[in-house]
Order: structure tokens, then C-alpha cells, then sequence
């Protein structure tokens, strides 16, 4: 095995007969170390999660007080609601179903889309911009997943709201009752 | 260490403390890097981390939040399977006295409902979050792609859930996503068998109900959790969480 080179910090001035040192405010010895933009986990990591804990259950015990589950009558395979609809998640896939023929919106469609995203990082190697949030460099990249988003969540919407009986279009304040 | 008398002394400075943590009350460097080495739970995690790593703007927390609603549906998916009987005479009776003969028990299953909605939504965000901020490029592709089968794993989870109440919602929905498998070409060989293979027969009855039910309870979120072991694991070894390049 080689032995790794020593990293030298700060380097010294071989004509100059000081080096350079500062003194700084913390708990542990800082010698020969230069500065990292670190903390400690404990506890400055370790606090954040605690309270992010302690947010999301309260949330999710407030809205469970506040709205219940539903649910219907017995399932009862004589009866079929119309519309029958998936749960909200899957809405789109339903939704891309009554276009064409239900394997291609329904097994094709999320079946490539899940292969694209996989191998997405394979194809798109440049480094630059990794780190920010909407970085200028990657707005091609940027844009076509915000199209693949749109497009997700808009037939999700279009599915929940917009679908009545026999799968029609409705605006959702005309939307007939079931049954 | 010297003992002060305070609380904070008398609660943290004593045998069975160290008995429990094998370290002091972690306030200083040494004590706080043994906070996180000699910890079973918090060794997945470096001693030091990135600023970059803490600031609220940068993950949202979304990441987080999804393993946070896992594990809240953990706790309470097994205080349901107390009251909980997957057969198709019960399951729905079940459903109503959780609602009005056990204690808390509407609480414990609004819970478990919401948290199952919410866990597909964050799970989603997270997802946004790591591309809008180029996380899953090198060296995270691979840990991008452990993120995907989660995200598969975590709609198929709900949908297993979703027929467990036995009632119209829940009936129709799946028999909606059985025909889809059913749809897979050739459809007279592969779809349809897939389509007998995932509802146990021909109509969704009492077999869909237990393959359903066992899915739910026990090979989906096995698989789910040791991938979301692998899946933070994989985050340390690749150099903790994403951060712009230094200059
Ligand atoms: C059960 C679902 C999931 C859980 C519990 C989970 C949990 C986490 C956590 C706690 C982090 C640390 C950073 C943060 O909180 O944002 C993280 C990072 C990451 N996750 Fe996930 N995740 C899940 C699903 C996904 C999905 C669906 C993807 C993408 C398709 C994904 C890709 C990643 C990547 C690439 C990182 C590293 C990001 C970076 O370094 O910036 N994860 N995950």
C-alpha cells in the first residue's frame, strides 16, 4: 500500500522563520488543521432531527384528531360505483388508461418512466451546479424533470377532480354525485 | 469528570448513565464524537458533518420526514394488527369497532391512514428535492436508483393497505389495479396469470384479502427497511449529503 502524501495546510515559507497561526475559541486541539466548515453532529445534527420528530408526529396527531379515515359500506362485488377510482396515487395511471389500449398508459408508460429516472445520473455527468437548488447550469436537466412532474401531478388532478361517471370529464363544482 | 451538584450532574454524571452510553454527557469534542461512534443507532451517521448538511433551506428535511412517517407507520401498523383480522367476514367489522369499541383506536388508524398518504407524498418531494439540487449525480447515481425502488416500494405498500378495510373504496380500487396487471401483454398468457397470481383467483375475495395482508405486513416493509438501510449507508459512504464545490 503507498503511503498517502502528508497534506500540508498551511504551507511554510522556506525564507520567512514564522509560520502562520491563529488562535481561535473551541474546545479540542486545532493544531495542523485547517478550517473545514464542519460541526459536530452531536449536537448539532443530532437536536435538528429530535425536533423535525417531534414536528411531524405532532402534525400528524393534529390531523388525526381532526379528520377521520374514511370509510364506506362492506365491500360488495354486485355493486360497482361509478366511477371506480384508484387511490389518489395511482389516478394518473387510470387516467392514461382510457386513452389507448390500458397497457400502454397503464404498464409502459410508468415502466419507461421509472428505467429514464434510473439510469438519468448515468447520462447526465456534468458536475457543475451539483449542490444549489435550481442551478443555472442545469436548466435543461431541470426542465425536463419539472415536464415530467407537471405531468404526473396534472393527470393525478385531472383524474381526482375532473372524472365522474363513465370516466367523463366534469368541472369538479358540476360533478354529479356517485350513484 | 469533576461532579458540579447541578441536575444536569445528577442525571447525566453518575454510574448508570455511563453504564448505558459508555461515555460522559457529550459536551465536549471526545465526548460528543463518542456520542455518535459508540452508538449503535447513530454510527450510520460521521461524527463531523458539512454546515451545508444542517441548513433547513437545503434538504427540507423531506428525506427525513419520509423515514420519520416509516417509522410512525411501524408502530402503529403493529398496534392495528392487534385488533385487525384479514378475512373477509371480519376485516371489515374490525374496521368499525376500531372506530367505536377500542380506546384511541380511531386515532391509532387515522394515524396509519394519513401517515401512509403523507409517506407517498414526502417520499415524492424528497425525490424533487434531490434533483432540483443535483444529488443524484456521481458518486449518489447509485444511491438515486435505491431511491426509486423505495419509491416503488412505498406505492405498493399503500396499495396492499388499501384493500386491508374490506370496503367499497377499497374493493373497487383494487379490482381497477388487478385488471391493469391483467392487461399485460400477451394478455391470454402473461396478464392474465399475473393478474391470478396477485389476486389469488379470479375475482378479488377472501385470497386477494391474505396476499394482500401478508405483502403489507411483512415482505414489503422488510425489504423496505433494509433498503432504507442501505439507502443511509450509502449517504456516509458517499461523502454525506450534497454541497456546492469548495473554491
Ligand atoms: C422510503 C423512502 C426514502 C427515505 C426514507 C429516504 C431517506 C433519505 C434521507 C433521510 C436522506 C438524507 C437527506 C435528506 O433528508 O434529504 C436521503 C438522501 C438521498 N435520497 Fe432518499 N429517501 C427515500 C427515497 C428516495 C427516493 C425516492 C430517491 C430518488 C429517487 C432518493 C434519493 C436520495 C439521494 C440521491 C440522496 C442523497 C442526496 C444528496 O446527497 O443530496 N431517496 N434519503
Amino acid at each position: 500500500m503507498d503511503k498517502k502524501p502528508e497534506v500540508v495546510i498551511f504551507p511554510k515559507n522556506p525564507s520567512k522563520t514564522y509560520g502562520l497561526m491563529e488562535l481561535i475559541r473551541t474546545r479540542s486541539f486545532q493544531i495542523e488543521k485547517g478550517p473545514d466548515n464542519t460541526v459536530t453532529s452531536w449536537p448539532h445534527l443530532l437536536f435538528r432531527e429530535m425536533i423535525l420528530f417531534m414536528f411531524v408526529f405532532i402534525v400528524l396527531m393534529i390531523i388525526s384528531i381532526l379528520f377521520n379515515a374514511p370509510l364506506e359500506e362492506q365491500a360488495n362485488p354486485s355493486n360497482t360505483p361509478n366511477p371506480a377510482k384508484s387511490p389518489w396515487y395511482f389516478l394518473g395511471l387510470q387516467e392514461m388508461l382510457s386513452w389507448a389500449h390500458p397497457f400502454w398508459g397503464g404498464i409502459f408508460a410508468p415502466t419507461v418512466v421509472t428505467i429514464i429516472l434510473i439510469l438519468a445520473p448515468y447520462f447526465d455527468r456534468s458536475q457543475k451546479g451539483v449542490g444549489v437548488w435550481f442551478a443555472p447550469e442545469r436548466k435543461i436537466a431541470n426542465l425536463l424533470f419539472t415536464i415530467l412532474v407537471v405531468l404526473a401531478v396534472g393527470l393525478i388532478v385531472i383524474g381526482e377532480f375532473f372524472r365522474g361517471p363513465n370516466w367523463q370529464l366534469f368541472w369538479p363544482w358540476n360533478m354529479p354525485s356517485p350513484h | 469528570m469533576k461532579k458540579k451538584n447541578t441536575i444536569a450532574d445528577l442525571l447525566f454524571n453518575n454510574r448508570f448513565w455511563k453504564s448505558v452510553f459508555r461515555h460522559d454527557y457529550p459536551d465536549n469534542d471526545l465526548s460528543r464524537s463518542e456520542a455518535m461512534t459508540s452508538n449503535l443507532f447513530l454510527h450510520i451517521q460521521s461524527v463531523k458533518v458539512h454546515t451545508n448538511t444542517i441548513r433547513p433551506g437545503y434538504t427540507l428535511g423531506l428525506g427525513l420526514i419520509s423515514f420519520y412517517l416509516f417509522i410512525i407507520l411501524t408502530i402503529t401498523g403493529v398496534l392495528l394488527m392487534f385488533y385487525y383480522i384479514p378475512s373477509i367476514e371480519r376485516a371489515y367489522n374490525d374496521m368499525k369497532d376500531l372506530e367505536f369499541a377500542v380506546s384511541y383506536g380511531i386515532i391509532l388508524r387515522n394515524l396509519h391512514r394519513w401517515g401512509a398518504h403523507g409517506m407517498v407524498a414526502f417520499v415524492f418531494f424528497h425525490m424533487c428535492r434531490v434533483f432540483y439540487t443535483g444529488g443524484y449525480k456521481q458518486p449518489r447515481e447509485f444511491n438515486w436508483g435505491i431511491g426509486i425502488v423505495l419509491l416503488i416500494l412505498t406505492l405498493f405498500l399503500s396499495l396492499t393497505g388499501y384493500l386491508l378495510p374490506w370496503d367499497q373504496l377499497a374493493f373497487w380500487a383494487i379490482t381497477i389495479v388487478a385488471n391493469l396487471i391483467g392487461t399485460s401483454p400477451p394478455e391470454s398468457i402473461l396478464g392474465a396469470s399475473l393478474r391470478y397470481i396477485v389476486v389469488g383467483g379470479r375475482e378479488v375475495g377472501q385470497n386477494a384479502l391474505i396476499r394482500f395482508y401478508v405483502m403489507h405486513v411483512i415482505v414489503l416493509p422488510l425489504v423496505a427497511a433494509v433498503l432504507i438501510g442501505v439507502h443511509f449507508w450509502r449517504i456516509r459512504k458517499d461523502g454525506g449529503i450534497s454541497r456546492p464545490a469548495e473554491e
